[in-house]
Order: C-alpha cells, then sequence, then structure tokens
C-alpha cells in the first residue's frame, strides 16, 4: 500500500428510473453508496454475483453510467460531473477491457484501425500509428503480423490481447477489467492474467479487476471488495478478505469456490436461496434472507462497514468488531476516512455479541 | 450401460471441419458420476451429442458407435430416437433458455414429457410435475407450471431443466457446462441439486465441463480431452493426485488456488487450444507441450494404462481392434472397450473401467501397459 490513491470512489451512487405499471416510475438503486481507493499500480478486485451492481460500478467510472451521487476522484480531479471536452480527456486516463472481446472489438475495423484508433485520440500521426500499434502488439505478446487481420480471424485469446492492447494505446492511468478473462479457456485465461500482470509491473497501471472468479482474484489483486446488491459488504486486503472472511456472504463464496480436489462436495457450507431482486431488496440487511447467522435486528437494520477482527471492514451486524484499543493489524485498505461513516451503525453494535 | 466404442465424429472439409472427435472410446456403469474436462474445441459437447444422436448437420459419425444397453444406437431405423431420448438418456445444456421452448409455459412442457413417455393422464402429469418442480426447489410449483421460460433467473431455469430431464428417470444423464452461466452460490446449488436427484434414482452421470474444479469435486471418474482425444483418464483421486498427462499438469497448474502461497505468475500454456477439425499427424498437444519430443510430432499417442500389470493386448493400434470388431459384435472379445462394457455390464469387474490411463509419448515408462 503504496502512495496516493489514484482512484478516490466515495459514497457512489447509480439510481436507474424504470417503468413500473402504467404510469409509475421505480428507482433501482443498483449501486447505493459504494466507497472504495485504488492506489496507483495497484489492483482493486471486485467480485459479486450478478445483479450485485459491479458492473455498474465499473460503467460508472469509465462514465458509461452517470453516477446520482457521490464522488469518483481520479489523480485528485473530481470527475463524476465531467462533461463534453473534459470527459473525453478523462476517458485517456480510464479504459476498460469487458467480457467478451466478441462484441468490444468493431468486427470490420482491423487490427491496426482498432488499436490506431486509440493512438489518434492521442494525436498520433497516421505515419507513426503502425509503428505504434506494432509495439503494442508486441507488449501484449501477439505477433505483428496480426495488424491486417479482423476480429473474427483471431482467436478469443488474441482478440482479448488486442481488447488490452487498444487500451494501453492511450496510456491510460487505470484499466477497469469487466470480467476479462471470464470467456476464455483456461489455459488462455492464464496467459492473458501474467500479461496484465507484466503490464502493471511496467506501466504502473492500476486495475479495477472485477470478477466472479474469487481464486482469479485472489491472484490478481491487493485489494478486495464484495459487493451484495449494490452496496460494498466486505472491504480489505486479499489476505484479509480470503483468508478470514468476516461476512457470511464472503464465507459462503469462499466455500463455494470449486477447487480441484478429489475430496467430493461433502461437508461444504451451502447458500440457500437467490440474490434479490435489485428492484425490490429485502429491508434491512439484504443479505439476511440468506444468512444462516441472521439475528433479529438483520431484518429491519441495514449494517454499514465497520472495522472487523481480521482488519477489514464488513457490513455485519454479527461479525465482531475490531476491539478498538487493538491496532496491530496494521494498515487497512485504502483510506479508512474515505469510508462512509463507520459510526453510524453504532447503536447496534452494543446489542450484537458473539 | 452406456459404451462409446471408437467414436469418430467428422464434419466436410469443405465447411472447415475434419475429425472434430477422434476413436474416443468410454463405458458408463449404472449409477456412476464421470466427468469429462476439456477446453473449446476439444471435442467434449461433440461426444456428448454424439451420445444423444444429436449431431448437428453435416456432422456425422464417421466411424464407431454408442450401445445403450447392448444395442447400437441409431442402428435400426425402425427405432425411434424419442423412445430412450428423454427416458433412458437425457440432457442438459449450459443455457436452458435454448433448450426450452421460450413460447410454451413451463407447465406443458413437463407434462408433455410426461404424458408421452409414461402414459399419464393430464391431472397426474400435472401433479407429477409439481412435484418435480418441488423437489428442485422451485418456491411455488404451481405458479412456475403457468410461466414461460424466460421470467425465470437463470439458476430456476436451470432448476427447471433439470426436473425435465430426472422427470422420466433416466438411466444416464449428460450435463453439458450445466453451471458455467450460474453464479459460483447457484452453481454449489444446481450441482447439490444434480448429485441428489441422480443418487437417489441411481441414474448416471456424465458431467462436461471446462472447470476441472467442478468436475474433479463431482465426479468418481474423470477423462481429460484435447484436440478430439481422450488424453488421461481413470479415477478422479489419482488423475488430480497424479495427473500423467502434461496437458493434465498444465491444466492443474494455471488455475490460481483460493489457499496456500500465491504464485507471481500462473503456470500457462504456451499457445492456443487447436481450432479442431486439423490435425497434424502427431500428437495434438505437441505444439504447445513442454516436454515434447521427436515421436511426438508424427506418431499420435495411444491411450495406455499406468499400472501394465494386465496382459498386454494384442497388437497396439485401433486399426487390428477395428477388424476385429466387426467379427464380434456383442461379446467383443478382441476389443477392449466392450470387454470393459460387458463387465460392466454384470455390475462386476469396474477394475478395467477405472484404470487410470493416459496418452503420452513423453511421460511414458516401461510401467505403462497395454491400450486402454
Amino acid at each position: 500500500m503504496t502512495g496516493e490513491p489514484i482512484v478516490d470512489v466515495t459514497d457512489l451512487q447509480v439510481h436507474f428510473r424504470v417503468r413500473r405499471g402504467l404510469v409509475g416510475y421505480q428507482t433501482v438503486r443498483a449501486v447505493d453508496g459504494v466507497s472504495f481507493t485504488i492506489a496507483a499500480g495497484q489492483t482493486l478486485g471486485l467480485a459479486g454475483e450478478s445483479g450485485s451492481g459491479k458492473s455498474t460500478v465499473a460503467r460508472s467510472l469509465v462514465r458509461i453510467n452517470q453516477p446520482t451521487g457521490g464522488s469518483i476522484r481520479v489523480g485528485g480531479t473530481e470527475t463524476a460531473r465531467l462533461r463534453g471536452q473534459d470527459l473525453r480527456a478523462y476517458r485517456r486516463r480510464m479504459q476498460m477491457v469487458y467480457q467478451d472481446p466478441y462484441d468490444s472489438l468493431d468486427p470490420r475495423m482491423s487490427v491496426l484501425e482498432a488499436i490506431g484508433e486509440g493512438l489518434a485520440v492521442r494525436g498520433m500521426a497516421r505515419a507513426q500509428r503502425r509503428a505504434a500499434t506494432e509495439d503494442l502488439l508486441r507488449r501484449v505478446n501477439l505477433p505483428v503480423s496480426l495488424t491486417s487481420r479482423y476480429p473474427g480471424q483471431l482467436s478469443g485469446g488474441q482478440r482479448q490481447r488486442v481488447s488490452i492492447a487498444r487500451a494501453l494505446a492511450v496510456s491510460p492511468e487505470v484499466i477497469v477489467c469487466d470480467e476479462a478473462v471470464a470467456a476464455l479457456d483456461v489455459s488462455i485465461r492464464a496467459q492473458v492474467l501474467n500479461l496484465l500482470k507484466d503490464i502493471q509491473a511496467d506501466a504502473g497501471v492500476s486495475y479495477l479487476f472485477i470478477s466472479h472468479d474469487l481464486s482469479t482474484l485472489r491472484f490478481m489483486a491487493d485489494q478486495v471488495a464484495i459487493m451484495y446488491v449494490g452496496r460494498l459488504v466486505e472491504y480489505g486486503t486479499s489476505s484479509q478478505v480470503f483468508g478470514q472472511p468476516q461476512h457470511p456472504y464472503t464465507k459462503a463464496l469462499v466455500a463455494a469456490v470449486p477447487e480441484i480436489t478429489a475430496t467430493g462436495r461433502t461437508g461444504r457450507t451451502r447458500l440457500t436461496g437467490e440474490p434479490p431482486n435489485p428492484a425490490d431488496p429485502p429491508p434491512g440487511c439484504p443479505f439476511h434472507p440468506r444468512c444462516a447467522v441472521a439475528i433479529d435486528i438483520c431484518k429491519t437494520l441495514r449494517p454499514t462497514l465497520r472495522r472487523k477482527v481480521g482488519g477489514q471492514f464488513a457490513a455485519c451486524h454479527v461479525a465482531p468488531d475490531e476491539a478498538p484499543a487493538v491496532s496491530s493489524q496494521g494498515a487497512t485498505p485504502g483510506t479508512p476516512g474515505a469510508e462512509p461513516g463507520p459510526a453510524i451503525g453504532t447503536p447496534s453494535s452494543s446489542e450484537v455479541s458473539a | 450401460m452406456v459404451a462409446v466404442e471408437h467414436l469418430t465424429v467428422a464434419f466436410p472439409a469443405r465447411t472447415g471441419g475434419g475429425e472434430v472427435v477422434r476413436d474416443v472410446s468410454f463405458a458408463v456403469n449404472p449409477g456412476e458420476r464421470i466427468g469429462l474436462v476439456g477446453e473449446s474445441g476439444s471435442g467434449k459437447s461433440m461426444t456428448a451429442r454424439a451420445i444423444m444422436q444429436l449431431i448437428p448437420k453435416p456432422g456425422r459419425v464417421a466411424s464407431g458407435r454408442v450401445m445403450l444397453l447392448g444395442t447400437e444406437l441409431g442402428a435400426d431405423p425402425k427405432v425411434a430416437a424419442s423412445s430412450w431420448r428423454g427416458t433412458t438418456l437425457s440432457m442438459i445444456t449450459q443455457d436452458p433458455l435454448s433448450s426450452l421452448n421460450p413460447l410454451v409455459r413451463i407447465g406443458t412442457q413437463m407434462t408433455e414429457m410426461l404424458r408421452f413417455h409414461r402414459g399419464l393422464g393430464r391431472a397426474a402429469a400435472t401433479a407429477r410435475a409439481r412435484e418435480l418442480l418441488a423437489s428442485v426447489g422451485i418456491p411455488d410449483p404451481a405458479r412456475t407450471l403457468s410461466q414461460f421460460p424466460a421470467v425465470l433467473s437463470g439458476g430456476m431455469r436451470q432448476r427447471v431443466a433439470l426436473a425435465i430431464a430426472v422427470s422420466c428417470e433416466p438411466r444416464l444423464l449428460i450435463a453439458d457446462e450445466p453451471t458455467t452461466a450460474l453464479d459460483v452460490t447457484i452453481q454449489a446449488q444446481v450441482l447439490d441439486l444434480l448429485e441428489r436427484l441422480t443418487a437417489e434414482q441411481g441414474s448416471a452421470v456424465l458431467l462436461i465441463s471446462h472447470d476441472l474444479g467442478v468436475v474433479a469435486s463431482f465426479c468418481d471418474r474423470l477423462m481429460v480431452m484435447y484436440g478430439g482425444r481422450i488424453v488421461e483418464s481413470g479415477p478422479t483421486a489419482q488423475i488430480i493426485g497424479a495427473p500423467a498427462h502434461p496437458y493434465t499438469r498444465a491444466l492443474m497448474a494455471s488455475v490460481p488456488s483460493m489457499t496456500g502461497d500465491l504464485p507471481d505468475r500462473l503456470a500457462s500454456i504456451p499457445g492456443s487450444p487447436p481450432a479442431g477439425g486439423v490435425w497434424s499427424t502427431g500428437c495434438a498437444f505437441m505444439p504447445r507441450c513442454p516436454i515434447a519430443r521427436a515421436v511426438c510430432a508424427t506418431v499420435d499417442p495411444a491411450l495406455l494404462t499406468l499400472s501394465g500389470a494386465a496382459e498386454p493386448a494384442a497388437g497396439d493400434g485401433a486399426a487390428s481392434q477395428g477388424a476385429a470388431d466387426q467379427g464380434a459384435a456383442d461379446q467383443g472379445a478382441a476389443d477392449q472397450g466392450a470387454a470393459d462394457q460387458g463387465a460392466a455390464d454384470q455390475g462386476t469387474g469396474t477394475d478395467e473401467a477405472v484404470q487410470h490411463a493416459a496418452a503420452c509419448h513423453a511421460s511414458q515408462n516401461e510401467s505403462w501397459g497395454r491400450a486402454a
């Protein structure tokens, strides 16, 4: 954990108005008060099930979705409400690699055109773009002979490398990877993950790395945030969150990872039920209907992120808080001050033991 | 019970095809859980579709056959596929949206099966469908019966597909990437359900997945496919404990673990999986193999058992066996695949079926035995 955060998101809200019935509208709180920081050259892993809002966080960072509240500071500059020229300039600093390179690359643009577009945005003259494109292809371990190919002529792994090269073309400070390796074969996935790490080591780029695959996150991320129905339920360093998960949801996610063992599937803790509809989340803690350790207060009062015994933050009434005096766990992810008021939930904590 | 014998599936060369499944043999014993692991283009789904006799045109079974309870599937044109498909053998796929009819209510799709195959009346079929939906954990079965597939979540759709697949108590359920599209917690639920339902009915399961973790935790026995061939097979514990094929080893090493120390880099396999259908003469994995030798480029290795205790098979390759196959229709004395099946049918001597075997020149040593 070194240096100033390059990305500092505070209380981010992305609410959508959706039609409900004939005349009514309803607000869907896809992202509802999310705060995190990403340090320069580091990776924040973001996990959650479908509908948890993790892709909406990604899309609001690159401003595909307009945040309805909160702030996104990148390199000290508030970016949540940028428009026009400023927004275009901002997008050079923040790039995105999508899950499906079949969809995210224009099938009628050659590799040279797709990557050259980014170089042109940077103001590079046409004559120099070919050489620069070849450089980028080398950086993502692709043969330069691919410049004249079209996406349809590339394999999935090659296509994803082209997407990464295209993101790198504008020399961004942050790359948002939204399930960037989920569609790749296992053997190719490892290549691309290694490549992303190499690029980070070389260029000092930061990643917001979104994946439903916790073992991939454990490999990639310095910090990890677990999202459930629009909010973070656990946030800490990778070793804190995966080594000693505090939130029952994180525990269940970790337990559900199919590890390569021949020991069978018995004795695992199982989560029942499905993630709630974000348009109609349960009252109190949105996880309580699926939670094995829920107590009465969970049904009425939504817990806030508080520092727990492992040193990480978790939003759970039941998980024990860190003892106030003890700070032996050392540094915590990001800047604790950026967390939305750890004190808000105080009345509840006294009722909770165990 | 089900035996796949020297199955080769080919597509015409002009469609960019070739042999997408090559000389695949295995037997499924009653109640067994077998896993088939491979990357895209490895031929795992096409193997499943060949068993169901559902190879998309213009593909065809170029050689080999699929035996179901001693009868060759598709051999007798007078036997309609509907006499076994969906009943004795059934299948669920990755996305039930594509296997469920989007325009037909779930109740209709479920009762259709029960009325046609089980001869139930309308009321009895509806009652049974409701029971089935309850048994797969659908919260409101009566309401779900009147709904269309699109209104259900992915997890719920897969539960419905599973309910339909087990409604006629199949002897073998083929599950082709059943949890790939699902969230990890829902994946665990669906696998639990698959385990429970098939155990209750005594159905065997052929679980197909790209995810070695999913398959290893679910199956007694694994088969690893690469380039249209089975490159390693055997009991799960033996393959996971001591993988013999370099591809299996690389596959295991390229998945990050949730426990233990983290490597700086993942072990990765250079290159890409072969595009499918077009093979060089040697081992399909050779171009990516860290331990390849000269012979790997020219001779495709045979699948050999790792413990050479058993007597060596007459002849080496499949060619001599293919000839013998013609004569020995049922007993298949000269044909190892059929012999395995014969033993399995009597519910004894499954030793042969679960031998650890691999196809690799470089890893092979003198203890490797006869063709598996």
